[in-house]
């Protein structure tokens, strides 16, 4: 239980809940998945199947959840949040059971009507109890070790079930993420500084033992780990994407070649370029200033979220709303860099523009969230 | 908390007291500082959590800024086009040809065609596996047909491919069957210099490229030479002459046929300038198609073995005249001068004998016509150990030939540690220590020199070397002088030919056990040899390995009946190539002229 209990009375309630509700964000939101849009027009050869069509459809459907949820009481899914946090565990190990096996890892449940990635649900229900849980502990209590120790637990559980999928980019993105939320509930520099460094210690030590006689792995794992930091040492395995991807970045110039016109991402030079790679082609036909016009939405939402997280007095609804412009911007910053030779290649998909269904879905969710702890703070 | 004040009790004494006496109800008091106190708590709460955030938000318009600033060097850096980049830009193409002393091309490359798949393009995959199993049998029709429907991205089929081949592919239509320049590494004379072209592989590959690599011989001697953009593709020039080479193999083939030698090797050198005219290793193989290393059997008997540069022999007697030379250098002797040869010395378990018993002393310059292992031992032991070591050292024996070949230090002789006084008698007459065959003819060149030590070298000279004077001229001189007599008068008799004047000296040495002493019936036999006789320009070496003549009664395994006349085929049949007149006029049988009826 919160110590900061306020005046059910003083928020809106009823039909007038829509008046309340985040307006600017919304909009944002349709802006992006309009890129989106666009962008699966032009590479699937200005044809609305098979991806723009499909894509507006599930565009549609996670409005309406954002909005359902978003007229929740946000009282209400914090007291659900441990139930959310564990049905979701429950969905991972399903996974691992009777999981669907696509392009060389386990990732999908199918529920019938769609194919349900529960790694993306996870992403949302694990910054849920992350809230709860310090919206419930006494602020003295944040930093004691044992207090911390709880917190890490929920973390690393599915992190390491996602990791078994095995799913690497994800797993990377949930620890960030449920770190990130235990870094704004306040607990003590001093365990983030501890770990950081016991992170850099490790890499460190793994490195220097390279070509000594006490080498920590075998040689074969440090190649992959060079094509994985590098991927331009294997230019037609693993590097192939981020060498087309260049190649498409530097096509697009400061305009770009114009709506359709690109002719790296269509002539096929590219796959996953309706996923995970599709700001490739965006860059290409909208050049710079398309690539930056749709960076700058996204500074905007989370510009949007950190106000509303700021100005809200619930403790939980902060965090909450944190915790998931957090995660929001590890999708976009993590794709982003990897598409421009920033980071390793890991499959994170562009937020709200790539192709997929679970991502956006579960993402407009956590959006509801956002928008129910907007309407329902107290004033 | 510790930075916490005073914390005001929940009920004050002093104003419940004062309450009660108003007649308030004193719990008010309680409700009200419980309500600030949790404000207080939820305040502090407030600035860390801002502080945090602000931290957040820092952190956010860095990456926002990365993000930022990385596309506009994309968009920047690149106006227009798309840069020409492709898998394998780095490689350097051009690698430049090897040619001989006269221009002559050794080796080349050619343009052809690597073959692979991108599978996910493709239309008919089954179809197209089919297809290509019956262009090249030699791939796997399953194994293809896997590749092709698996999750490969990707998937080599041939490395080179001939244009009939190329057409053959693109008539099947498959649009994921896909070409690319590859540049391969030509031998146009096939197995001639085989063994000092050595061959070329491939190194890093693209499908835009390929490295071609050097994998043995001057290829990999000179392989940073022959890609290195600066030298402009400018052949590399040999001091072979691929005349000369092509009938010194065919010659020294023929010979190892009919001596029934199961290896062979010849080198023929300039004995001024030390340039290996033509080298010679049997047997061969073609540098186009490189076999891999052999697993088993003795590596020495492997094809790629380069019996000239990295087999190390007992050479025989043919080191018997360095022994007199070195004694003539020193003056210790005259070629006149007589030697006790009563023998056999007995020294410790072993027995130096001779051949032949050719009577109670002779004169140096005897000892080395007949060949008298006693004699030379008595040279010996007037020279002493040290002096010894010297003078060998001096010619170059006691180190890996500097020949330009990546095999060459491998040739490293094999000598003796504890080098005693028997060690001194034995090399005397060339046992106890192992040279190679390349060793021996510039030790002989060095003789051919005047004395001058030479080098031996693969690259085209244009000036003679000046080395140290190992020996005085005057020395060397009277060595040739007995070189020549040996074949005139002495072992070497069938090197006695029309045409030209050879000298030399023949080398017979019983091959080593693996497993300790010696074979009864297996030699090393070596002519090494120098012309014209009377102004040395040219020396040969030629060594064949377990010869064997059967024309006699018994079979005969001295290198005067077997490498000798093998080598004086050869100079017979290079003599003119070379550009040398013949200097002896052949001796007219008796009754048949051409113009006689």
């Amino acid at each position: 239980m919160s110590f900061l209990e306020y005046n059910v009375k003083t928020t809106p309630s009823g039909i007038r809940k829509v008046l309340y509700l985040n307006w600017p964000l919304t909009v944002l939101l349709i802006a992006v998945a309009s890129f989106g849009f666009l962008m699966l027009y032009s590479v699937a050869g200005g044809s609305l199947s098979p991806w723009a069509e499909p894509q507006m459809k599930r565009f549609v459907l996670g409005m309406v959840v954002m909005m359902f949820i978003a007229m929740v009481p946000i009282w209400l899914w914090r007291n659900l949040s441990v139930v959310a946090y564990l049905g979701s565990l429950v969905l991972l190990l399903a996974v691992e059971f009777f999981g669907a096996v696509g392009m060389g890892a386990q990732r999908w449940i199918d529920i019938g009507f769609m194919r349900l990635q529960p790694s993306e649900l996870t992403k949302i229900t694990l910054v849920m109890v992350l809230a709860a849980y310090y919206d419930a502990l006494p602020l003295n209590k944040t930093s004691r070790p044992l207090w911390v120790i709880l917190p890490v637990v929920l973390i690393l559980v599915p992190t390491y079930l996602v990791l078994r999928q095995p799913d690497l980019g994800t797993a990377l993105l949930l620890m960030i993420g449920g770190g990130a939320v235990m870094f704004m509930a306040g607990v003590h520099w001093a365990y983030f500084a501890a770990v950081v460094s016991a992170g850099v210690g490790t890499v460190a030590a793994v490195f220097q033992s390279r070509g000594t006689d006490w080498q920590l792995i075998k040689d074969y794992q440090f190649r992959r780990i060079d094509t994985f930091i590098d991927p331009s040492n294997d230019p037609l395995g693993a590097g192939y994407h981020i060498t087309q991807a260049k190649i498409a970045l530097g096509s697009g110039g400061w305009t770009g070649r114009g709506f359709m016109q690109g002719t790296q991402s269509r002539l096929n030079f590219l796959p996953e370029k309706h996923t995970d790679f599709i700001f490739t082609t965006l860059a290409e036909e909208f050049g710079f200033v398309g690539a930056f016009s749709l960076l700058a939405l996204y500074a905007l939402i989370i510009i949007f979220c950190v106000q509303s997280a700021l100005t809200n007095k619930d403790r939980f609804a902060s965090i909450l709303t944190l915790g998931i412009a957090v995660t929001f911007f590890l999708f976009f910053a993590v794709n982003m860099s990897m598409v421009m030779g920033l980071a390793p290649v890991v499959g994170v998909p562009l937020p709200l523009v790539s192709y997929g269904g679970s991502a956006m879905l579960v993402l407009l969710a956590g959006f509801g969230l956002v928008q129910s702890a907007h309407v329902h703070r107290p004033r | 908390m510790t930075d916490t004040p005073l914390r005001i009790p929940l009920r004050p004494l002093a104003r419940i007291l004062e309450a009660r006496e108003k007649g308030e109800n004193p719990d008010a008091i309680e409700r009200e500082n419980l309500r600030l106190r949790h404000e207080e708590m939820r305040d502090r709460a407030r600035v860390r959590a801002e502080g945090r955030i602000l931290v957040l938000g820092a952190v956010f318009a860095l990456a926002f800024m990365t993000i930022g600033v990385k596309m506009w060097m994309v968009a920047e850096s690149e106006p227009a086009e798309p840069r020409t980049s492709y898998a394998g830009m780095g490689i350097v193409a051009q690698r430049g040809d090897i040619v001989d002393r006269q221009g002559r091309v050794l080796a080349t490359n050619l343009d052809t065609f690597s073959l692979y798949a991108h599978p996910h393009q493709m239309v008919e995959p089954r179809r197209a596996a089919e297809e290509l199993a019956a262009i090249f049998p030699d791939l796997d029709r399953e194994r293809l047909i896997k590749d092709f429907t698996g999750s490969r991205r990707f998937v080599w089929i041939r490395r080179k491919i001939s244009p009939e081949q190329r057409q053959a592919v693109h008539d099947i239509g498959e649009p994921g069957l896909l070409f690319g320049p590859r540049e391969m590494r030509l031998y146009p004379n096939g197995a001639i210099a085989a063994h000092i072209l050595g061959g070329a592989g491939y190194g890093e590959e693209g499908v835009a490229a390929a490295e071609i690599k050097g994998t043995a011989g001057i290829e990999r001697a000179f392989n940073d030479y022959l890609t290195d953009p600066a030298n402009g593709g400018r052949p590399l020039q040999l001091s072979l002459d691929l005349t000369v080479q092509a009938a010194a193999e065919e010659v020294l083939y023929g010979g190892m046929r009919l001596m029934n030698a199961k290896g062979a090797t010849s080198i023929l050198m300039d004995a001024h300038t030390g340039e290996i005219i033509s080298l010679v290793s049997l047997p061969d193989f073609d540098p186009n198609d490189r076999p891999n290393p052999p697993t088993e059997g003795h590596p020495d008997d492997s094809p790629l073995f380069n019996r000239a540069v990295q087999g190390v022999y007992e050479l025989g007697s043919t080191f018997k005249i360095f022994t007199a030379a070195q004694a003539l250098d020193m003056g210790i002797a005259n070629p006149k001068t007589m030697v006790d040869i009563r023998g056999p010395i007995r020294w410790g378990r072993h027995t130096i004998k001779d051949f032949h018993w050719y009577g109670k002393e002779l004169s140096v310059e005897e000892i080395i016509i007949k060949s008298s292992n006693i004699g030379t031992a008595r040279l010996a032991e007037q020279i002493g150990i040290e002096r010894q070591k010297q003078f060998l050292a001096d010619l170059g024996l006691f180190e890996p030939t500097p020949v330009e070949l990546s095999e060459a230090p491998s040739g490293a002789p094999l000598i003796q540690k504890n080098w005693s006084e028997l060690t001194t008698m034995t090399v005397s007459f060339g046992h106890g220590m192992s040279i190679s065959p390349l060793h021996l003819a510039s030790a002989y060149a060095t003789i051919a020199n005047d004395g001058r030590r030479v080098r031996p070298t693969l690259l085209r000279q244009d000036t003679p070397q000046v080395g140290p004077q190992v020996m005085s001229a005057a020395a060397a001189r009277q060595a040739q002088t007995m070189l020549r007599q040996v074949v005139t008068e002495g072992t070497a008799s069938f090197a006695d030919i029309d045409f030209y004047s050879i000298s030399g000296k023949t080398g017979t040495a019983d091959k080593p056990k693996p497993t300790g002493g010696y074979y009864k019936d297996k030699t090393i036999s070596t002519f090494a040899s120098m012309f014209p006789a009377h102004d040395p320009q040219y020396v040969l070496i030629v060594t064949l390995d377990e010869a064997v003549e059967t024309s006699g009664k018994d079979p005969r395994r001295t290198a005067g009946w077997t490498a000798t006349p093998v080598a004086a085929e050869l100079i017979t049949r290079i003599g003119p190539l070379l550009g040398l007149r013949p200097e002896i006029a052949p001796v007219p049988l008796a009754d048949i002229t051409l113009t006689s009826n």
